[in-house]
């Protein structure tokens, strides 16, 4: 796990949610597959912008893991604003998958 | 405030768009059962008659075309890594097949090739046509020409020029606009449509879905750009050879090109296994590599009539052929892969507004994995047996596969259907 952020506190308690959120045709979790590049808190604003790719551009299942994305992130911050953002560079590849996620799909 | 994706160029095909092909494909695949089994004895005589010119485009135009036209309105973004041009043309496209195929098959089975079976096929034209327009136009929205693009629009251009012949054929039937009859052109019209259609289509599509579902590392865009090359090389020292009547062994000419193109993608394919990342792979996608690979049978057949041609009876060859392209090679490949992509497309379509607020279930469970798998028995035995009984040319044999066949439809029926009236259970939310 890789993620850029300005706050390790709150990244954990982000975690706890963005661990549950799955990529439904691999069944890993997003973090575990490296789909998440950053995460900034900006306290002056209230916004959380998180920033972070799919395996694929234009992957049939990109929709609703950027809402279940935002709707975890909305779970573990409900009072503050989420802006899920897209981003293809770098590209995904399978060395973004974690230790843990590579024992799973090893599995 | 939520937001999501506001720099996102992901808006996927809509699943209106995508799911009446699916629904028309599983019903047309239970037709064309019945329709066999109804007509057993047909396939104990010439290829040419009227109840296999029905069953024949039940299965290539009403089963393996219309699915591969659902799926790939789906695909294409992911495939050319840009967005479907319309959502309209899409429509249009299965509006014009829908209502022309049915007219086409009727007036194929009552062997009346005046102007229903004319109608039927200009209206399946116009179904071609508009898709064609869709994918190019898509294609020249996106900065990316890959390979897999490339596969596919050919693909689709070689289509084209199967149903315009097709439709020049059977014009042909009562105005006399070629040379010979309409018999002569059959087997032209055929493997333009299996070959450049079919084959291109399902390579173009496997070479980039099966290595992203395996996650797999090897990547060789050189190779698949050879058996691209190989096998249009193949199809036009066909149309060259059929044209200028050259003797029946000039035909392993292009089975060999043809031949080796398969090979080196199944070579492709080999690799892409060998170097996955995810070493559980889901039935689904086991029954789509093996099924990519039984078009190995049909080219044994084919080779076998070239070669072999006046010593046997080639009349039951070329039905074993054809039946084994149809019901063989690209109905293990959608019954395979049916199980790998809608059940996504429903997922999406009854869970992406609930995603994160509460559990889902898995797109696998919106089917039965049970009788998918009784699906895969009964169709394995049914294709076997119906096979021998080609061979065989016995009717009792010929019913028994029918009937393995017509169990296949109904279970895979079962299964889309469970998956399109899927909903969400209200106290889950």
């Amino acid at each position: 796990m890789n993620i850029k952020t300005n706050n390790s506190e709150k990244l954990e308690l982000a975690l706890t949610n963005l661990y549950h959120v799955m990529d439904p045709e691999i069944d890993l979790n997003i973090i575990d597959l490296g789909l998440v590049y950053e995460i900034y808190f900006d306290e002056k604003s209230n916004n959380i912008m998180v920033e972070m790719t799919l395996t694929t551009q234009f992957c049939p299942m990109g929709e609703s893991i950027l809402e279940s994305t935002a709707q975890a992130m909305k779970q573990s911050f409900p009072e503050h604003e989420i802006h899920v953002n897209l981003a293809f560079e770098p590209p995904w590849n399978q060395s973004m998958i974690s230790e843990a996620g590579l024992n799973f799909l090893n599995s | 405030m939520i937001t999501t994706g506001s720099n996102s160029p992901i808006k996927n095909t809509s699943y209106q768009v995508v799911l009446p092909f699916y629904g028309y494909a599983a019903v047309s695949f239970l037709i064309a059962t019945l329709l066999i089994l109804s007509s057993t004895s047909a396939f104990t005589e010439h290829y040419f008659n009227p109840p296999t010119l029905a069953i024949t485009h039940t299965m290539a135009l009403g089963w393996g075309t219309m699915i591969i036209l659902g799926a790939s309105h789906q695909l294409f973004p992911v495939l050319i890594e840009g967005k479907l041009h319309s959502d309209f043309l899409a429509y249009l496209s299965f509006i014009f097949a829908s209502l022309g195929i049915p007219i086409l098959v009727y007036a194929f089975y009552k062997f009346n090739m005046g102007g229903i079976a004319l109608f039927g096929g200009t209206l399946i034209n116009l179904a071609v046509i508009s898709y064609l327009i869709n994918l190019w136009l898509s294609i020249s929205n996106t900065q990316s020409k890959n390979v897999h693009a490339i596969f596919s629009l050919t693909a689709v251009l070689w289509l084209l020029t199967t149903t315009l012949l097709g439709l020049l054929l059977v014009w042909n039937f009562t105005t006399n606009i070629f040379a010979e009859n309409s018999v002569h052109y059959l087997s032209l019209h055929a493997h333009i449509g299996i070959i450049g259609w079919f084959l291109l289509m399902i390579i173009g599509v496997g070479s980039r879905l099966i290595p992203m579902f395996l996650i797999s590392k090897y990547e060789n865009e050189k190779q698949l750009w050879w058996v691209y090359l190989l096998i249009n090389a193949g199809l036009i020292s066909f149309i060259f050879i059929f044209f200028l009547s050259l003797d029946t062994t000039i035909y392993l000419i292009p089975i060999a090109l043809i031949g080796a193109g398969v090979l080196l993608f199944g070579n492709h394919i080999y690799h892409s296994y060998a170097k996955r990342i995810r070493k559980k792979i889901d039935e689904q996608v086991q029954i789509s590599i093996l099924s990519v690979a039984m078009i190995i049978v049909p080219m044994i057949v084919l080779t076998s009539i070239v070669l072999f041609f006046t010593m046997v009876n080639s009349k039951q060859l070329v039905l074993l052929y054809g039946f084994t392209i149809f019901f063989g090679w690209i109905t293990a490949i959608i019954l395979g892969m049916t199980f790998k992509t809608m059940p996504f497309i429903i997922w999406n379509k009854v869970y992406s507004t609930k995603a994160g607020l509460g559990k889902t279930p898995n797109p696998k469970e919106l089917f039965s994995n049970k009788i998918f798998i009784a699906n895969g028995i009964t169709y394995l035995i049914g294709f076997i047996i119906f096979s021998f009984g080609i061979i065989q040319s016995n009717v009792f044999i010929l019913n028994i596969g029918a009937i393995f066949l017509l169990i296949t439809a109904v279970l895979y029926n079962f299964n889309v259907f469970k998956i399109l009236f899927h909903k969400a259970k209200s106290n889950e939310y």
